[in-house]
């Protein structure tokens, strides 16, 4: 009897769980479904109601975006100041963290946690002297502030990760290139960057994200010349009347390079979002 | 994991060769002058402003008050209900994605067929923008015209107010919160359910204990460094939460919605009261560490660390 009604059992349970699975998933990929759609959607049908769900898709948001506002320029704008930023966040990172996994430095800990300490200050607190000292300064607007800041918050992302992956690759590897008769920088170059290179993607990936995605210091620290995307964005709400077509459409825009990226390195991704305490 | 930390540890001491003693130090020095140029310094300025009363829309003159932006803080009723609602923020937003990420991990550990791409569609909302994700909410949420009214009439449910009321304003944000950072939670405590060790549910097996002792017993306990680690982040994250909350609220109706965040952003950009926000700031930040410290010691979070560390 129970054998005949075990495959039965299995079979229903499958299918609960493939529905339970696709409900969740609706849940999470329909706001994303929506925004892609208003984006493709005219202003009348945004705005009728019961919305529709059949209509003729127009680019007409995307054009109105580039022609009136301009966005290329903050395209660049944010190109060049994540790329940057990530990259200086690369370099310093990744040394401190090759320091800090393979050299005797005193007090080793305490300056990992001191790293590590700027990942929770809050942008908010931050802001307000960067603010200050940035027009003392003359670099308020510009590209150089937004590109330190944003080097400053991803520093703790590389040095965390990068020193759990260099902790992983053993030691008698250098080593070998060592007596070999390559200098430290030719052994680190030649032989520890080539292995390196899948962590340092991956973590570059992280960084390029949260510094892409930034919103408040941009909007605090920028005024015209190095708006970025997620501020241009936010502008089109600030209208008098609300385009909700080119809002949607700036949406998909500035959210496609980091969805398109991190997908493609899912490997790592748990690790470096936990700043390499939990392996993926 | 621990055994590739130990012998990295045993290599470190062995990799100092003669001449390198300066070496170490010499390649933590650009991100030491990054910390304390872009970092630390802002911060100890900041603490020096919070001292004065410095507001550039008044002639940018700073004069020296002592404490007393401390003082008009500890009576301004407006900060600490910011403060309490952020509170209720976090605490609703964190404990709601951590339990659904936990039901997720388990529905997707599975592992039909399929699987692989529902969970990669289910981690798209947390690389999606946060003023994006705010901009879509805000579309979906329109009372009148919005497609969620929509939904829940078409199922026989009431239509809701969203963010236009003050009673539910508050939970639609901590509704977008949740829906775009339970994925973070879902991938972390994935990650370590993929890994949990075999052996202690075989042993369960064969005792025979159903699934719910299971869950709370082995995979729980095996569970907790992880979802530790993944619940300080987002606790730390939940907290600083501005993006959407501005998008969708500014931090109306009637206050409802006013985060710490956006309260702070009002007093230093709106009126630019900066030493009075700069104030708030450092109360703000000593509040945060606080509760960082009391999570860490409550969960352990240290001792799992220094495992890690293995030293």
């Amino acid at each position: 009897m129970s054998a005949h009604r075990a495959p039965i059992r299995r079979f229903s349970k499958m299918i609960l769980v493939y529905i339970l699975a696709l409900l969740a998933t609706a849940f999470f990929a329909f706001p994303i479904f929506w925004m892609i759609t208003a984006s493709l959607k005219s202003d009348q049908s945004i705005t009728t109601y019961p919305p529709v769900w059949v209509f003729a898709p127009t680019l007409q948001n995307y054009v109105k975006l580039v022609e009136e506002l301009g966005i290329m320029k903050m395209f660049i704008n944010s190109a060049v100041i994540v790329g940057l930023s990530t990259c200086l966040a690369m370099v310093c990172g990744t040394l401190a963290a090759y320091a800090l996994a393979r050299f005797d430095i005193r007090n080793k800990q305490l300056i990992a946690f001191e790293v590590l300490s700027i990942r929770m200050l809050p942008p908010i607190v931050s802001v307000v002297p960067m603010f200050i000292l940035a027009r003392w300064l003359g670099v308020f607007d510009t590209y150089w502030l937004l590109i330190a800041a944003y080097a400053l918050s991803g520093l703790p992302f590389v040095v965390w990760v990068m020193r759990v992956f260099i902790q992983d690759i053993p030691q008698s590897i250098e080593e070998a290139a060592l007596i070999d008769g390559c200098s430290r920088l030719e052994a680190f170059w030649r032989v520890m960057l080539p292995l390196l290179l899948p962590g340092l993607a991956a973590t570059m990936v992280i960084v390029f994200m949260f510094a892409w995605n930034e919103f408040l210091l941009a909007s605090m620290l920028t005024s015209n010349a190095a708006k970025t995307l997620p501020v241009i964005a936010a502008n089109t709400l600030n209208a008098k009347s609300i385009a909700w077509g080119m809002a949607s459409a700036a949406g998909v825009i500035m959210s496609l390079p980091v969805v398109v990226l991190v997908l493609l390195m899912q490997r790592y991704l748990v690790r470096g979002l936990t700043l390499g305490a939990v392996k993926g | 994991m621990t055994d590739s930390i130990s012998t990295a540890k045993v290599g470190g001491d062995k990799a100092q060769r003669a001449g390198e003693r300066r070496a170490g130090l010499l390649l933590l020095t650009p991100a030491f002058v990054l910390m304390n140029v872009v970092g630390f310094f802002p911060m100890v300025y900041s603490l020096y402003i919070s001292l004065t009363d410095y507001n550039p829309s008044h002639g940018g003159i700073a004069r020296f008050v002592g404490l007393g932006n401390y003082a008009k803080a500890f009576f301004d009723l407006q900060y600490w209900h910011a403060l309490g609602l952020t509170f209720v923020f976090v605490t609703l937003s964190v404990t709601s994605s951590l339990i659904l990420a936990v039901l997720l991990s388990l529905l997707f550990n599975m592992r039909y067929p399929g699987f692989f791409l529902l969970r990669t569609i289910i981690l798209i909302p947390m690389l999606i923008t946060p003023i994006a994700v705010g901009i879509v909410w805000r579309v979906m949420m329109m009372p009148d015209l919005g497609v969620l009214n929509y939904i829940l009439t078409v199922i026989g449910l009431q239509p809701q107010l969203w963010t236009s009321s003050s009673s539910t304003a508050l939970l639609s944000i901590v509704l977008v919160d949740i829906w775009q950072w339970t994925p973070f939670m879902f991938l972390i405590v994935f990650a370590g359910i993929s890994s949990l060790p075999k052996s202690p549910f075989e042993a369960a097996a064969i005792d025979g204990a159903g699934a719910i002792r299971v869950f709370f017993s082995i995979t729980l306990p095996l569970l907790r460094p992880v979802i530790v680690i993944a619940t300080l982040l987002r606790i730390v994250d939940a907290f600083r939460t501005y993006d959407a909350a501005f998008i969708m609220t500014r931090g109306g109706p009637d206050f409802a919605t006013d985060l710490v965040s956006v309260y702070l952003q009002r007093v230093n950009f709106r009126v630019f009261d900066l030493g009075y926000g700069s104030a708030l700031s450092w109360i703000t930040l000593v509040i945060l560490t606080v509760i960082i410290l009391i999570f860490t010691k409550l969960s352990g979070f240290t001792r799992i660390i220094s495992e890690k560390e293995g030293r």
